[in-house]
């Protein structure tokens, strides 16, 4: 379908870049060491349109792949629909959204922000935040991953675990049960129930070679297959559905639930004793950034404040906002986001992502687990006084993840619930995180022995249960400082569980028999799909991978990297620290298999 | 060892990138394979504590513009925990200084000036010094002007020429001494204490730390 001759792979490439590093022992400052153009470039192979997260990795791939870019974003900083932002910046977002600029995109933001920040004499600077419009965790075992080491771009960045998940239930928080010997080790659990507990995650790691046992539950909700065939308690399935799984609802099916259970645990002990981390100073806005200095020294030409204004797919031409042009020889990729004016080529965004994100005076320091400065927490369907039947996830960042100053944490809540009452269960979610907060920084329940344990390696637990069970009798005195409150809905065509589809990269295929559209600026443009609700990054490279073989024409050599710096120098031992050691326990099968990017085992 | 991030800063074409090139090529005697790609150069200095005689090794992790700063899109990431800045001018460019100036107006904003260094660099030397030859260009730029302002300004200033490497060495020599004043400086005053969140512990994505708790701190 596609007659884009595919272009020589960095593998290919290489003989030319090791010749050139022959004759010079210094190393390459690639990027500043051409003469650099003045002006935009005349013409580039593809024009890539805003920085989001999967626009910047794919700007990343290809750049290293050798080919052309020229990458733009309307903002004056990076990141789009994945930013990072302070509150200034959220509050010019708020605007735009609500003046209709990100039609199809977002809209009903609704922004509170106290007056303790910014103003001059406010107690906080609209810079000391940096708020994710599209917050994820990263997988310890992830394709994204092993593309973060593979890049190198790892190294611009700061990464922290995040141990602590918490699942709601009866107005308690439960902490999670995730390791082997916390399952042997806790009290509270039958017998036969750690005994049905381990068979399941024996089986899970496995489930693909064991058709005989979920075959008959193909269609079924994941559910039936915990209840029948493990006989796990409500308790047990709630939280390996919506804890470690992360599931959405009740009706998620075995194999995608399966999938998502097996990915927390084979991502558990590949860095330590947590499964998830997440990166410093901002999530994908970080990462963006990240990749885009990536692509950057990979050749890749950068211009904020740049807008889209049209491209024709006959001529080739794409005209800019300040009135440049540029003759595509490729493909122009767009984050619907940033689409030009009078573009009727959109997909649909019709799945809704509803968000709250929340900045509160309290560190929430009892939520996290020692050295760490995160968590989840999980509202199951029917948790809620709401009476939810999507779950709403929460993912709380403290401090020490600097995206906020000591003193506080940043809440994003949000949830897959469709419509009006998405924001109902959003703010009964924030009620009872509100009130378990007062609860359990009271001093009444300081001196209370029995709410402490003590955790396999020593470290004190504090026992959320009981915690909850003392709660029923406390009125609370004092109410939680806000500082801001963020409400907006967000659009994505990436429906749940589905994590791309490649059906939507085709439809404004002009190479195939796709039409044009009399009068459309965007003829032949391909658009990304924006950000779905999944708190995860593990649609980011499905989708690049996607594009970059629509445009290369094969995805072989997709960041088929082969940096040898540090370590292939035998320099000062001291000169090490930077040095990576071996990688191929983290780069599994990136670029070799279709769909393996959740392979691995743990011993159990 | 202690290791600072030292970012580069100027127009382009004021030659940056030699500067840099000069720095780690002078006192580089291994043969490095393709280091296309790397994050950062990283060079090493040894400079003398004054008090215990003793040497003091600093690493420099350089990180370069690649290119981002031609349409005004260096990214936070990029300025984020600079401890030392290199603003670079053209002395042969008579409006090259203003435009480094501009430069380190924006460094002050973007990371604030109590714990940065910066030193202000006038390249190009070598086109202005000998005088007659056909090449040779009027300097445009006064090294009074420069320094006065410099000191003005409270940075460091040097004239250099990445060409010749006249210069070069001391630049840098002069930030890790000042680099470790400070550092000096700052061990003493914080003992024992933490900032926000100081507690909260980096996982190094590059060590995967099978079954070892202990093995994920940074």
């Amino acid at each position: 379908m596609y007659t884009t001759e595919r272009r020589p792979s960095m593998a290919e490439r290489r003989p030319t870049i090791v010749a050139m590093s022959a004759q010079s022992v210094v190393p390459h400052l690639a990027g500043i060491e051409d003469p650099l153009p003045d002006t935009t470039p005349e013409k580039v192979d593809v024009l890539i349109v805003g920085t989001g997260m999967v626009e910047s990795v794919l700007a990343a791939a290809l750049s290293w792949q050798g080919s052309s870019v020229l990458h733009i974003d309307r903002n004056d900083h990076y990141g789009d629909s994945s930013a990072t932002l302070t509150v200034d910046q959220i509050k010019k977002w708020v605007n735009s959204v609500n003046q209709g600029l990100f039609s199809g995109c977002y809209d009903n933001a609704k922004l509170y922000v106290s007056t303790s920040i910014g103003n001059h004499n406010g107690k906080y600077a609209s810079r000391d935040f940096g708020i994710d419009l599209a917050p994820k965790v990263l997988f310890a075992k992830s394709d994204l991953l092993s593309i973060l080491v593979r890049s190198r771009v790892h190294q611009y960045l700061e990464f922290q675990s995040l141990s602590n998940f918490h699942t709601f239930e009866n107005d308690n928080f439960e902490k999670l049960t995730n390791t082997k010997q916390e399952i042997f080790t806790d009290q509270k659990l039958p017998l036969m129930t750690k005994r049905n507990l381990m068979k399941f995650i024996k089986f899970v790691l496995n489930w693909e070679e064991q058709p005989e046992v979920w075959k008959p539950y193909a269609d079924t909700p994941l559910c039936d297959l915990l209840v029948e065939k493990f006989r796990l308690e409500k308790a047990q399935v709630f939280e390996l559905m919506f804890s470690i799984g992360l599931c959405y609802n009740m009706q998620t099916k075995t194999p995608e639930a399966l999938q998502r259970i097996r990915r927390y645990l084979s991502s558990f002990d590949v860095y330590g004793p947590f499964s998830v981390l997440y990166s410093k100073y901002g999530g994908p806005g970080e990462l963006s950034q990240g990749f885009c200095r990536s692509a950057a020294v990979g050749g890749a030409t950068y211009k904020l404040n740049e807008t889209l204004t049209s491209y024709d797919p006959n001529t080739k031409m794409a005209l800019f906002g300040d009135g440049s042009q540029v003759y595509v020889t490729e493909k122009v990729v767009a984050s619907p986001s940033q689409a030009p004016k009078d573009s009727r080529n959109i997909p649909n965004q019709k799945y809704e992502v509803h968000r709250l994100t929340c900045v509160v005076e309290k560190s929430c320091e009892q939520w996290f687990s020692e050295g760490e400065s995160a968590a989840v927490i999980v509202f199951p369907p029917g948790s809620l006084k709401s009476g939810n039947v999507e779950v709403v996830q929460a993912f709380i960042l403290g401090s020490g993840s600097e995206i906020c100053p000591g003193g506080t944490s940043v809440w994003y809540l949000s949830t897959m619930q469709q419509g009006s009452r998405a924001e109902m269960d959003l703010d009964a979610a924030l009620e009872a995180m509100e009130a378990s907060l007062i609860r359990e920084s009271s001093t009444d329940l300081e001196h209370d022995d029995s709410l402490v344990q003590f955790g396999p390696n020593g470290e004190t637990l504090i026992n959320s249960v009981r915690l909850g069970q003392s709660f029923k009798q406390y009125v609370p005195r004092e109410r939680i400082q806000f500082l801001l409150k963020l409400y907006y809905t967000q659009y994505t065509s990436t429906p749940p569980f589905n994590v791309v589809d490649p059906s939507f990269f085709d439809i404004n295929n002009i190479d195939g028999n796709g039409k044009l559209i009399p009068g459309a600026s965007d003829n032949g443009v391909l658009y990304t799909a924006m950000p779905s609700g999944e708190i995860s990054y593990d649609e980011v490279v499905t989708a690049v991978r996607v594009l970059y073989e629509k445009i290369v024409g094969s995805d072989d050599d997709f960041f088929d990297l082969d940096f040898e710096d540090e370590d292939e120098a035998p320099m000062n031992k001291a000169d090490y620290e930077n040095a990576i050691e071996d990688d191929e326990d983290v780069d599994m099968n990136v670029g070799r298999h279709e769909s393996a990017e959740f392979v691995g085992e743990m011993e159990i | 060892m202690l290791q600072f991030k030292l970012v580069l800063l100027g127009d382009s074409s004021v030659g940056k990138s030699s500067i840099v090139h000069r720095f780690v090529k002078d006192s580089f005697d291994e043969f490095r394979e393709s280091t296309i790609g790397a994050a950062f150069l990283s060079q090493t200095i040894k400079i003398e504590d004054k008090g215990s005689q003793q040497e003091v090794v600093i690493k420099f992790e350089i990180w370069d513009t690649a290119g981002q700063e031609r349409y005004k899109s260096l990214a936070p990431m990029y300025y984020r925990n600079a401890n030392a800045a290199l603003v670079v001018y053209d002395v042969t460019q008579q409006d090259s200084l203003a435009k480094a100036q501009g430069w380190v107006n924006e460094l002050k904003t973007k990371v604030g000036e109590d714990d940065l260094v910066i030193c202000l660099v006038g390249n190009k030397l070598d086109l202005c010094t000998e005088e007659g030859e056909s090449s040779s260009k009027p300097k445009a730029v006064e090294s009074s002007d420069a320094e006065g302002y410099a000191n003005e300004q409270g940075l460091l200033f040097h004239e250099v020429s990445a060409k010749t490497g006249e210069g070069v060495k001391q630049v840098f020599q002069s930030i890790g001494e000042k680099l470790y004043e400070f550092k000096k400086h700052e061990l003493a005053n914080s003992k024992g204490r933490q900032g926000a969140g100081g507690d909260t512990v980096n996982v190094q994505l590059q060590r995967p730390s099978t079954n070892d708790a202990t093995s994920c701190c940074g």
